[in-house]
């Protein structure tokens, strides 16, 4: 088909020669304390029960959610590192995910528009949510947690570099 | 244009072009037809009540005079109500106006909430002349503009007499061409037929359907248990299925009956439809995907159907039936890979090879023929039926993906076409070193995916495809397709290769003289 050399076969998800620009830690902080906000009350509130019926195996229940906050806090830390995005010449990379991964290549012809998205939480954070859209509706390409200057001038780059290359469809 | 300026040679919508228009003045009786069926029966429901009553005798006077007053009442509202609904509706009617400029369709409507919409005509994606059964009767057509701006995005004129609606139709498809002309009506673009699907053979396509087989082993089934429990209490399941199973075939027969397949300058003509009847136009370059599919019970028959992506009818899922992605609801195998020649004329293979054969490797082929590149051995263990059909074959110019060992798939896109692509891959695929690729498209029902090919076959394909892609646009023809024919160069000429019989003659090897 072409040079085999140009991508490693071995790593699908990681092309030779693309430097991958990492998503603010940040995000990782504002997705846990949704995380503890759904589970701790839980864990609380069986803490107040037992206390107050001095009955201690009521505590047995509440390592349900506990064992949930432990394991979606590392799941949460490798996931945001695992965010990614790399602005190359025509096209726009973006990868995520850990045990599902998916990569998307958007051409910056394709581009129809670019929201940016920021919720109280991710204000709080100090990050905001980018979306591209092409024409077609598949094109699942987001990059959340990216502070919001970064996500300022990633989204006008963007608009010039369609704008110069926009195509009709 | 009294008041003496001087016309203005660079402007863009001289007076004489720009003049507005109004809606069919039948628009509203044929809009509000349901209402004026309830307003009737109604009307003769009150006369057979009062005919009724003027029989009977035996109803005390004083009765009878509060009743007819009651009813009398009921009237006064009633027809305040009718006159209110009609004024309205002339007052819409009055109100929706449309114009064609040089390069825009203007249609402002609405009485309270008002509504100009501008559609530019070089984005047009197609054209559909639409005749629903009452506007039928009254000889009025709805004239829809469709335009990729994703749901709702359309410009729809309705109603327009007939005659009218298909000179607006040539006068928009060659304002978008961007052919000139000086005559005051538009030069209807000739037309050439294609194919048409013969009634017995979408008869049988609907038998053999989906639907229709399930229902029919349902049937079987609760006939058995009906002979075995004797008693016919499982035939009440048979209510609310065999109304689904008939909604679904009615649906796909009404839409694919008499349907036709013509080819012009314009692009594609499909006309279709036994009560709403439609005439759809899909110019060169419009298409965005191609799907050719055959479902198990059509192999013997080697039945295919084809469905394209075009920008404008988008919006529906795999599953729901669109009658207006559906370029043949039916056809034999020449027939499906003609229409694919007609809306993709160059398939980018080069001559040692037949294009044909790129394609028939395509439709029903195994393995690594004709260059299509296959899922490792490795994804046997997550697809055991199709992993030696599931591939794909690169073409200068598009991209093959075939697949389904039951339900067999062909799905065409131009690599102009693409919008993006992606990777994707799950801790099995990973362990067995595969993802699963998949390329954008605009809404619609052809949806490319390709699962469980090789890690560094996909990422290859990945990186590549969005190269071709780029090319493939710089290259792509201008959006106004008659105006790269004005200059010379290569057009689109549907006309030339409207031949069935030996589709992607470019590429193939001549073997009929004597056709003209």
């Amino acid at each position: 088909l072409c040079d085999p050399d140009r991508v490693s076969a071995a790593e699908p998800f990681d092309p030779a020669g693309v430097r991958w620009t990492r998503v603010s830690p940040r995000l990782a902080g504002a997705r846990r304390v949704v995380l503890a906000v759904t589970t701790l009350p839980i864990v609380v509130a069986l803490a107040v029960a037992a206390a107050l019926l001095s009955w201690p195996l009521l505590m047995l229940p509440a390592l349900v959610p506990l064992a949930i906050l432990l394991w979606g806090w590392i799941v949460i830390g490798r996931q945001v590192r695992a965010w990614g995005y790399a602005e190359r010449e025509d096209d726009l990379l973006v990868r995520r995910g850990v045990l599902w991964r998916a990569i998307v290549v958007v051409p910056y012809g394709r581009m129809q528009y670019v929201d940016v998205q920021a919720g109280p939480l991710d204000r709080a954070f100090g990050i905001a949510r980018l979306q591209l859209h092409t024409a077609s509706a598949a094109t699942d390409a987001q990059i959340p947690g990216l502070p919001p200057q970064e996500a300022a001038r990633l989204r006008d780059r963007l608009a010039s570099r369609g704008q110069a290359q926009l195509a009709g469809l | 244009v009294t008041d003496g300026a001087p016309a203005d040679p660079a402007d863009p919508d001289p007076q004489g072009e720009a003049e507005w228009h109004h809606m069919h003045p039948l628009t509203p009786v044929v809009r509000s037809w349901r209402v004026l069926v309830v307003m009737l029966v109604f009307i003769a429901q009150g006369w057979g009540q009062e005919a009724m009553q003027g029989g009977g005798s035996a109803i005390p006077d004083v009765g009878r005079n509060l009743d007819v007053g009651l009813l009398g009442g009921g009237a006064v509202v009633f027809l305040l109500l009718v006159a209110i609904g009609a004024g309205y509706s002339v007052l819409s009617w009055r109100m929706t106006r449309y114009r064609i400029t040089q390069d825009a369709l203007e249609l402002h409507t609405g009485v309270l909430f008002r509504q100009q919409r501008r559609a530019r005509l070089d984005r047009l994606q197609a054209v559909d002349v639409v005749q629903p059964f009452v506007a039928r009767i009254a000889g009025l057509s709805q004239l829809t503009l469709e335009v990729a701006g994703g749901a709702g995005s359309s410009v729809a004129l309705s109603y327009l007499s007939e005659e009218r609606a298909v000179s607006l139709r040539g006068h928009l498809l060659a304002r978008a061409a961007g052919v000139s002309y000086d005559t005051e009506e538009a030069p209807q673009a000739p037309e050439r037929p294609v194919l048409e699907v013969p009634f017995p053979r979408l008869a049988g396509s609907l038998a053999l359907s989906g639907p229709a087989i399930s229902a029919t082993l349902l049937l079987l089934g609760l006939l058995v248990s009906v002979a075995a429990l004797r008693s016919a209490a499982p035939l009440a399941a048979l209510v609310p299925t065999s109304i689904g199973v008939a909604s679904v075939l009615w649906t796909r027969f009404n839409g694919s009956f008499h349907f036709r397949v013509a080819a012009s300058p314009d692009g594609l003509r499909l006309r279709h439809g036994l009560l709403e009847q439609r005439a759809q136009t899909v110019p060169p370059g419009r298409v965005q995907a191609v799907r050719l599919a055959q479902p198990l019970l059509w192999r013997r028959l080697d039945w295919w159907s084809v469905r394209v992506n075009v920008a404008g009818y988008g919006g529906t899922s795999e599953n729901q039936e669109s009658t207006e992605s559906v370029l043949l609801p039916v056809g034999t195998r020449d027939e499906a890979v003609g229409l694919l020649a007609l809306v993709l004329p160059d398939l980018g293979v080069s001559p040692p090879e037949h294009p044909r054969a790129v394609v028939d490797a395509g439709l029903q082929g195994f393995g690594e023929r004709a260059g299509f590149v296959t899922s490792p051995a490795s994804a046997r263990w997550l697809d055991p039926w199709a992993w030696r059909r599931t591939g794909f074959r690169v073409t200068d110019q598009a991209l093959l993906l075939r697949r389904g060992r039951f339900r067999r798939h062909l799905d065409v896109v131009p690599h102009a076409r693409t919008q993006s692509c992606a990777l994707a891959q799950g801790p099995l695929q990973r362990r067995l070193g595969l993802v699963t690729f998949a390329l954008h498209s605009t809404p619609g029902p052809v949806r490319p995916v390709l699962p469980h090919l090789a890690g560094d076959v996909g990422a290859r394909l990945l990186d590549e495809q969005a190269d071709r892609a780029r090319r493939a646009r710089s290259a792509a023809g201008p959006e106004r397709w008659m105006e790269h024919l004005a200059a010379g160069g290569p057009g689109p000429d549907l006309q030339e290769s409207a031949d069935l019989e030996e589709p992607f003659d470019a590429g193939g090897p001549a073997q009929d003289v004597s056709r003209p």
